[in-house]
């Protein structure tokens, strides 16, 4: 699962409203995935980002190529940066957590599992 | 053909979950390998989308779709477990969730929500009315305003083989395996093209084995009458190519 991806769940067990996003990624093992970079693809891509989950999200994984605050200018080494976390970072193993209600959602082999039990839906 | 137990008082998820998602599972390296051609209106919807645009493919299948435009971020997914590691296996992003409840971040986040979604033949697996209309709602749900979403769903006027034939709506489409491909242990190694000589000698001809899956064959207007009762959407274009109805909508504000 790239970051991007993560960006984009938000927790969606029956009367999970509260806290239900981002989803918190726990005993994570990551991997990375070339891609050819592309400064205007990316550039194109920040106003889809939720940046705060994004920055917090990559600095609980001990990535720390992101300034906490999306900056006023945006310069290719900020492109280069994006482009490394939200498109060549995946999580390999591990789980997605709710903060909301607490479940788990598991990761193997790089693949969300975001399937409910018959009653949480 | 034999027809679906759903007017036997079988419940729709234990339909899909037997006749849909259990054999797509079975069957998904013997499907991957015979879907790989993008069809022509899915493809050129895909390259019409602008540089930096987010989709989602939602029954992303084996995720032939999840490459056709390297300019747009795809989030693939499908609730086949075994499609899903096969996007994986071809380096596509993809997850496994249900077409029911898509996991995509919510309405308070608008600008953040995709710029477009497809649904390729997907929603004639859900087996009522209720289930597809609120499949297409999902999808809509997850589409920013002024977004798009283009499904495609089998029609029931079939017309470029004569093979196929459906006196009704809901039906059984059987899904006939080779065993002298898919014989344990060798299974997705080949194509279905990969024809051995072997299959020729009768002392090693075993029988196909054939899965059931459950569609509902789409009338002419259905899709587009179900995609409107859904209060979400307008509709762009739709219209009929390859035994399949389509539409393209355009989310409402
Ligand atoms: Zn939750």
């Amino acid at each position: 699962m790239r970051l991007i991806t993560h960006n984009m769940l938000q927790c969606h067990v029956k009367g999970c409203t509260t806290n239900n996003f981002p989803l918190q990624i726990q005993d994570a093992e990551l991997e990375t995935l070339e891609a050819e970079f592309n400064p205007g693809f990316v550039q194109r891509l920040i106003p889809k980002l939720h940046w705060g989950a994004l920055y917090h999200t990559a600095v609980s994984l001990g990535i720390e190529d992101l300034p906490e605050q999306m900056p006023e200018e945006v310069t290719e080494d900020l492109l280069r940066a994006i482009h490394k976390v939200a498109l060549e970072t995946r999580v390999k193993e591990g789980k997605a957590v709710c903060l909301g209600c607490g479940h788990v959602y598991p990761i193997s082999n790089g693949i969300p599992n975001m399937l409910l039990q018959d009653n949480e839906v | 053909m034999s027809t679906p137990a759903a007017a036997a008082g079988q419940q729709p998820e234990q339909l899909e979950a037997q006749h849909v998602h259990a054999v797509y599972d079975l069957i998904a390296d013997h499907f991957s390998a015979t879907r790989y051609k993008p069809w022509p209106v899915v493809d050129s919807f895909l390259r019409e989308q602008p540089l930096g645009a987010l989709g989602a493919d939602v029954g992303c299948g084996n995720g032939k779709y999840l490459g056709v435009n390297p300019d747009v971020v795809m989030l693939g997914s499908d609730r086949s477990a075994k499609l899903v590691g096969i996007c994986r296996e071809r380096g596509f992003d993809a997850m496994i969730c249900d077409g029911l409840m898509l996991p995509y971040r919510s309405s308070a986040f608008v600008r953040l929500r995709s710029d477009f979604a497809i649904s390729i033949a997907v929603i004639h697996h859900f087996a009522t009315p209720e289930r597809r209309q609120h499949a297409i709602a999902e999808l809509l749900r997850i589409v920013r305003p002024g977004g798009s979403v283009l499904i495609f769903v089998w029609a029931l006027e079939q017309e470029s083989q004569s093979r196929r034939k459906f006196d009704q709506q809901d039906v059984f489409v059987p899904w006939k395996m080779p065993k002298r491909i898919y014989a344990a242990g060798g299974a997705g190694a080949e194509g279905p093209a990969a024809d051995g000589t072997a299959s020729a000698a009768p002392a090693e001809r075993t029988p196909d084995e054939v899965y059931q899956r459950y569609y509902h064959m789409f009338v002419a207007g259905e899709l587009d009458a179900l995609a409107l009762a859904t209060g979400m959407c307008s509709i762009t274009a739709s219209g009929y190519d390859r035994d399949n109805h389509y539409v393209i909508l355009e989310r409402r504000p």
